[in-house]
């Protein structure tokens, strides 16, 4: 019985291509939370509203004085105005003196 | 939501992200492409959907709260980036069996055999475009990878395509970079998948299914450049199942749509293509992305009021919780689309009807009670802060939401007539119809023209 095999010989190219991102530094954190300024960002969708409220509890409790933006401020980060309304934070978050974000939801 | 995040790093403002537990990995791979893989996120446990009141605030307050802490006041340990091939790098050498289990094991095939993509067969098909092969057509997310003339030639290659299809590949990938159409968001949860639809005389040039068993696997074009699309969506944008690609059930890739041209011809209506602005005669692809729909058995009658009602009704019954995408939330961007079998549109055009007539009588039937648009989103959904008088009265969606308060007043699902789209394909002497219910801005609607090589028809001759 033959071994020979007909699974032929091919030199195969990477199917992907090169990334255009590099590497980008992150924010710099924040010494503390206390005094600060904290903006909430929302996509609308997924009990945001509500896990705000809660965390603006736990927060709280533990920096009394910090302060928020509510989600309300920015509208939907997510939808068909998604790139327009992402576009202008920088510059809210200058006029309301933010120094930090939370962004949600990711479910 | 991490797009968002991206943002404000990038302006200086630290983050922390609210991600549900099964969108870890989605994260962590998002965030390469976003130039931040060291993004930190802070994990909601679960899915927030399912959770009692009590149980929400446990998670929130025990643990939530402090990742979100910690996100925003200890900085994240740097990452290091991932070491990758330069592109046109040979990858694995062996056997049809060794590439493929090489290909299968480094996540770049869908599971089927792929044909291995060599010097000789990617230089077929890049002889069938005048771009150089370097030349980008775009950066595509979530990877954020050059859209390379070259890359598309491999997929093609892997897929089963024919080097002749070459041209319709470019054109399709031009259309995945268009911003309008979204590529971004093709990994989302409900698992939407592209439909392509063709037009002009490359369907009877290169042999695509347009009559029976329309949609169907089985014709070498339709099935080979339907797969082409899903590869490429793996191996540059990005979309990898249980990373990026966060589909909770998905589909195996749609077979190309092909318009039955010579129907459309014959009664007067215009093909999608010239719907979408291209002229009569053009070659042209035509995305959009469904997360759903299905088929109508049996469009009875000789009238297209006796026909109509029936379309109507399955129009609206399978765009269900989609007409999110009809508030301000998706900015009026609902397309459905319905596919009718030859006989259907030759029957309602006998009365005098254009597709025109037939996308008025939907707007205007195709309609459910407010009370039951509300409840759908408003309860069922993930849009609690939502209701169609607000929407209304700020102006954002259309006045014929909202013209009384009566909760029974029956409300259109899309903005306008135009929003819907039909085409014309399938079985020619069988009366079904099928809908496809739309993904909105995650997926709109594009159209590109085919540009074919001066030499055409002797390249084309010379592969025939």
């Amino acid at each position: 019985m033959s071994r020979q095999t007909n699974d032929g010989y091919y030199e195969a190219h990477w199917p992907r291509s090169e990334r255009q991102q590099r590497a980008r530094p992150l924010a710099p954190r924040l010494a503390s939370l206390q005094g600060k300024t904290v903006a909430q960002l929302w996509d609308q969708l997924f009990k945001g509203d509500v896990v705000f409220e809660l965390l603006e509890e736990a927060l709280k409790a533990r920096f009394p004085d910090v302060k928020f933006v509510s989600w309300r401020e920015f509208g939907s980060t997510h939808g068909g105005e998604e790139k327009a309304a992402l576009a202008a934070l920088p510059g809210r978050f200058r006029e309301l003196g933010v120094d930090a974000v939370i962004s949600g939801m990711a479910c | 939501m991490l797009r968002a995040s991206a943002v404000c790093e990038a302006a200086g403002y630290p983050t922390s992200s609210l991600t549900c537990e099964g969108f870890l990995r989605q994260a962590a791979a998002t965030s390469v492409g976003l130039g931040m893989p060291n993004i930190p996120v802070a994990l909601v446990p679960g899915h927030i959907g399912n959770k009692s009141e009590d149980e929400l605030r446990r998670d929130i307050l025990e643990v939530t709260a402090q990742k979100v802490i910690e996100n925003l006041t200890l900085a994240p340990a740097a990452q290091a980036g991932q070491a990758e091939p330069a592109p046109r790098d040979i990858v694995v050498r062996g056997g049809f069996g060794e590439v493929n289990r090489y290909f299968y094991a480094h996540e770049f095939s869908d599971g089927l055999p792929i044909v291995p993509p060599t010097r000789e067969a990617i230089g077929a098909f890049l002889a069938f475009t005048e771009r150089d092969s370097d030349e980008s057509l775009g950066v595509l997310l979530p990877d954020r990878r050059a859209a390379t003339v070259w890359s598309i030639a491999v997929n093609g290659v892997m897929a089963g395509c024919r080097p002749e299809y070459m041209p319709v590949l470019v054109a399709l990938i031009e259309a995945m970079c268009d911003p309008e159409y979204g590529v971004e968001h093709s990994g989302n949860t409900p698992g939407g998948d592209t439909l392509i639809i063709l037009n002009g005389p490359l369907i009877k040039e290169l042999g695509f299914n347009y009559t029976q068993g329309a949609l169907r696997d089985g014709f070498l074009p339709n099935t080979s450049i339907g797969r082409f699309w899903r590869l490429y969506l793996r191996n540059v944008a990005g979309f990898l199942p249980h990373k990026t690609d966060k589909a909770t059930y998905g589909n195996t890739w749609r077979v190309v749509l092909a318009e039955n041209e010579d129907v459309l011809a014959r009664i007067g209506w215009e093909p999608t293509s010239v719907e979408m602005g291209f002229a009569a005669g053009d070659n042209t692809v035509t995305i959009a992305r469904y997360t759903g729909g299905g088929s109508l058995s049996s469009v009875s009658g000789s009238t297209p009021e006796q026909m109509l009602p029936y379309l109507a009704d399955s129009v609206q019954k399978f765009n269900n919780w989609q007409i999110t995408f009809t508030t301000s939330h998706g900015n009026g961007t609902l397309r459905p689309l319905v596919v009718v079998s030859p006989i259907i549109a030759e029957t309602i055009a006998k009365a005098g009807w254009k597709k025109s007539d037939v996308k008025k009588y939907l707007y205007e039937h195709a309609r459910i009670p407010a009370w039951e648009f509300e409840r759908q989103l408003h309860e069922w959904n993930i849009r609690g802060v939502w209701d169609l008088k607000d929407d209304v009265t700020a102006g954002r969606i259309p006045k014929a939401f909202y013209e009384s308060d009566d909760p029974n007043r029956m409300v259109p699902i899309v903005w306008e007539p135009g929003d819907f789209m039909i085409a014309v394909a399938g079985d020619p002497l069988r009366n079904n119809a099928y809908v496809f219910a739309h993904n909105g801005f995650l997926g709109y609607p594009v159209g590109k023209k085919i540009q074919l090589p001066k030499d055409w028809q002797r390249l084309l001759a010379g592969r025939q």
